[in-house]
């Protein structure tokens, strides 16, 4: 109780105050603004922007690692040698400090001597050799394959440990059925780990509104804003211009947005572990 | 957690939240109550370890002189600014700090009434601040701080590969653009203009600028008393936006790093670097080629110089230890610091009797600096350094775009007027 006071009851609050009047983070007497964040917020196309980057982030940045890290967990879950390898290899990048990560993949992008460029150019790809980090239109694409390359890892465990629970049984009955790998993982497989799904999906998805750390390391939201999310625009505001209430405002809006997914995804999670599918 | 359990504390927190006022007051200005004996000084974190113990053993130094003990707290960069203000804020500040000058950033401290007059204070202590740099310091008429570290951003130039090329030093438009022809027909970059971070874009404005309208119009568009959306300013954008067409700059300036671009005017790959005076020091060790530096061209006539201040120092209006504070910051503005500056390659914002470097790359900035102030000649206005964070933002996304070739000249002037009328 005092805990959830101390740490998640006060601090919201706190937002909200300063989320209604207009601090800059010197002035001793700011202005009691109202609601005039908020109506400037819903009125700037920046804002609108970088939700739009975030909703991009959200789809792919949620798909992308469900796919491939469930993919690598059955994968190792049906190898017979090397699992240990691959499973330390896969899992190594979630380890990385986002910095480490941000800077050796600022690296691999460089437009003159970047791995990837280089790479492009000895196969005879020049023609897509490219600035990724520096063009507006491939910028967020670039920073996002980062981040699913780091994310892949975490979902892979957590993948393969619910998989340690499915039902050997039911997957012999399905091939004795004559259904096809594909037709297992979907019909039999898949619903038995939906709950971890459903858990997976929620982090990754909500992890996606709040993105901050590895946009600001490999790009600073630039080139010119092109790789705004809101969680880059909150802190823009707050810390380089100085607008900490506007700033707090942009927060408090990627709260609302990201809190209902939460929730409902939840109670989905409850309600399919009350129905029996899974574990 | 019950409903009524819920709703008590969020009740109790938002009392608490009320009762806190969460964000204070400004403290008062306190009577010089310490023992005179010790002062606190807050910098930055110095680029290298050479350059803390150089610090260090500097205010040693000044121990030694003064007999005064020196609490030297040193913070990240990257969240100094935040901590001074906080700290200014909760009336616990140090006694003097490293700040940024200008009325968008010292400015704005002053208004609140967060920094030590030093108007009296400077009218006995003689400072022999140029005159110059004076306004930098100077908010409503008083005088706040010690405006330091004269930086002069303009064109290095590989020598050898210019006498190579048989080019002429890029001293004219004309001579800038054959070069960049020739340089560029030879298989290597014309100009290391990496603007991944942003403000090397400014920085590439402010030397365009300034030699384009000239000190005294530089001035005041800086000032808000002329409009950014205007023949000059757009003149100025467009010498950089023809330099990313006519492909002078390296592929996607904006996804190279400063390091990188550095790097390739290092490795001979690229000619020329448009950047500032604080990276003699660096091409010192970094080259093996002879290194000039020059105004950025004008399109008729003399080039004009582009100079900022990389630094101020400050004291806190809240300071209890004013007497000592006010001997460390007298020491920081004499000769005797001076000549240690110089040594490291840092140019004080006064002249500094019988200071001189060995480098002479070094020393003809130094002389150059020295000059403008002697002569009266202006200087055109390193921007972001004399700007607000607002107008600073709008720049470096605006040069962003146009070094990357995805906005028009005409769209950043307008978006630059635009941010200086935010700024007011």
């Amino acid at each position: 109780m005092v805990l959830t006071v101390v740490f998640f009851v006060v601090p919201l609050l706190s937002s909200v105050y300063y989320s209604l009047i207009d601090y800059d983070g010197i002035s001793a007497t700011p202005a009691f603004v109202g609601l005039g964040n908020f109506v400037e917020l819903f009125s700037d196309p920046e804002v609108w922007h970088a939700l739009g980057n975030n909703l991009i982030w959200i789809v792919l940045g949620t798909a992308a690692p469900l796919i491939l890290g469930l993919a690598f967990a059955l994968l190792l879950w049906t190898a017979r040698r090397g699992s240990r390898f691959y499973r330390l290899a896969l899992f190594f990048p979630y380890v990385m400090p986002g910095v480490a990560i941000g800077i050796t993949w600022g690296w691999i992008y460089d437009p003159i001597d970047g791995w990837l460029n280089v790479g492009l150019r000895a196969i005879g790809l020049g023609g897509l050799a490219t600035g990724w980090l520096g063009q507006p239109d491939t910028a967020l694409i670039a920073v996002l394959v980062t981040a699913i390359w780091g994310a892949c890892g975490f979902v892979m465990v957590i993948f393969l440990s619910a998989l340690q629970n499915v039902d050997q049984e039911l997957i012999d009955a399905a091939r004795l059925d004559r259904a096809n790998a594909l037709q297992r993982v979907q019909h039999v497989v898949v619903p038995q780990i939906m709950p971890v799904f459903i858990m997976v999906t929620t982090v990754t998805l909500v992890g996606g509104f709040s993105v901050f750390d590895i946009i600001f390391i490999m790009t600073q939201a630039g080139p010119a804003n092109a790789s705004n999310v809101l969680g880059t625009y909150a802190f823009t505001n707050a810390f380089q211009l100085n607008r900490i209430s506007y700033g707090t405002a942009i927060a408090l809006l990627i709260t609302a947005l990201s809190i209902p997914c939460a929730v409902l995804l939840n109670r989905l999670q409850r309600r399919l572990s009350i129905e029996g599918m899974g574990s | 957690m019950k409903r009524s359990q819920f709703l008590a504390a969020a009740g109790a927190a938002a009392v608490a939240v009320a009762l806190a006022g969460c964000t204070g007051g400004a403290p008062t200005a306190s009577s010089a109550s310490g023992d005179g004996k010790s002062v606190s000084y807050l910098i930055g974190q110095p680029d290298t370890p050479e350059q803390l113990a150089g610090i260090k053993a500097n205010m040693k130094t000044f121990e030694r002189e003064s007999g005064i003990t020196v609490d030297l707290q040193v913070v990240p960069n990257s969240s100094a600014r935040t901590l001074v203000q906080t700290r200014l804020r909760s009336g616990k500040g140090p006694d003097v700090f490293g700040y940024d000058t200008g009325p968008g950033f010292a400015g704005v401290l002053a208004k609140a009434g967060l920094l030590y007059d030093l108007t009296d204070h400077v009218k006995t202590a003689d400072w022999g601040i140029y005159d110059w740099a004076k306004p930098a310091v100077t908010f409503d008429g008083k005088f706040y701080g010690i405006p330091d570290q004269i930086e002069q951003v303009g064109l290095y130039y590989n020598k050898d590969l210019f006498e190579q090329y048989g080019l002429e030093a890029p001293t004219t438009m004309a001579a800038l653009e054959t070069a960049a022809k020739k340089i560029e027909a030879e298989g290597k970059i014309p100009f290391a203009a990496g603007n991944k971070e942003g403000w090397e874009g400014g920085h590439m404005l402010s030397m365009a600028l300034a030699s384009q309208v000239g000190a005294s119009a530089m001035g005041e568009l800086i000032a808000g008393d002329s409009s950014w959306d205007s023949d000059g300013v757009k003149s100025a954008l467009s010498t950089w936006a023809g330099f990313q067409k006519a492909g002078w700059l390296p592929p996607s300036p904006n996804g190279i790093t400063y390091d990188n671009s550095n790097a390739l005017f290092y490795s001979g790959r690229a000619a020329m670097n448009p950047t500032g005076t604080w990276l003699i020091q660096t091409l010192k060790d970094a080259v093996k080629f002879d290194v000039g530096f020059v105004n950025f061209p004008a399109p008729s006539g003399d080039a004009v110089a582009t100079t900022g201040l990389g630094a101020g120092t400050f004291m806190s209006s809240s300071s209890k230890n004013t007497a000592a504070a006010l001997k460390l910051m007298d020491y920081l503005a004499g000769d005797s610091h001076g000549e240690w500056e110089l040594q490291r390659y840092l140019i004080p914002a006064h002249p500094v009797e019988g200071g001189t470097s060995d480098d002479p790359l070094f020393q003809q900035v130094v002389e150059d600096t020295a000059s403008y102030a002697e002569t009266g000649a202006g200087t055109g206005a390193n921007i972001d350094v004399s700007a607000t964070d607002v107008f600073n933002k709008a720049m470096w996304d605006g040069m962003q775009g146009i070094v990357g070739g995805t906005k028009t000249p005409d769209q950043v002037a307008a978006s630059l007027q635009a941010a200086a009328e935010k700024s007011k």
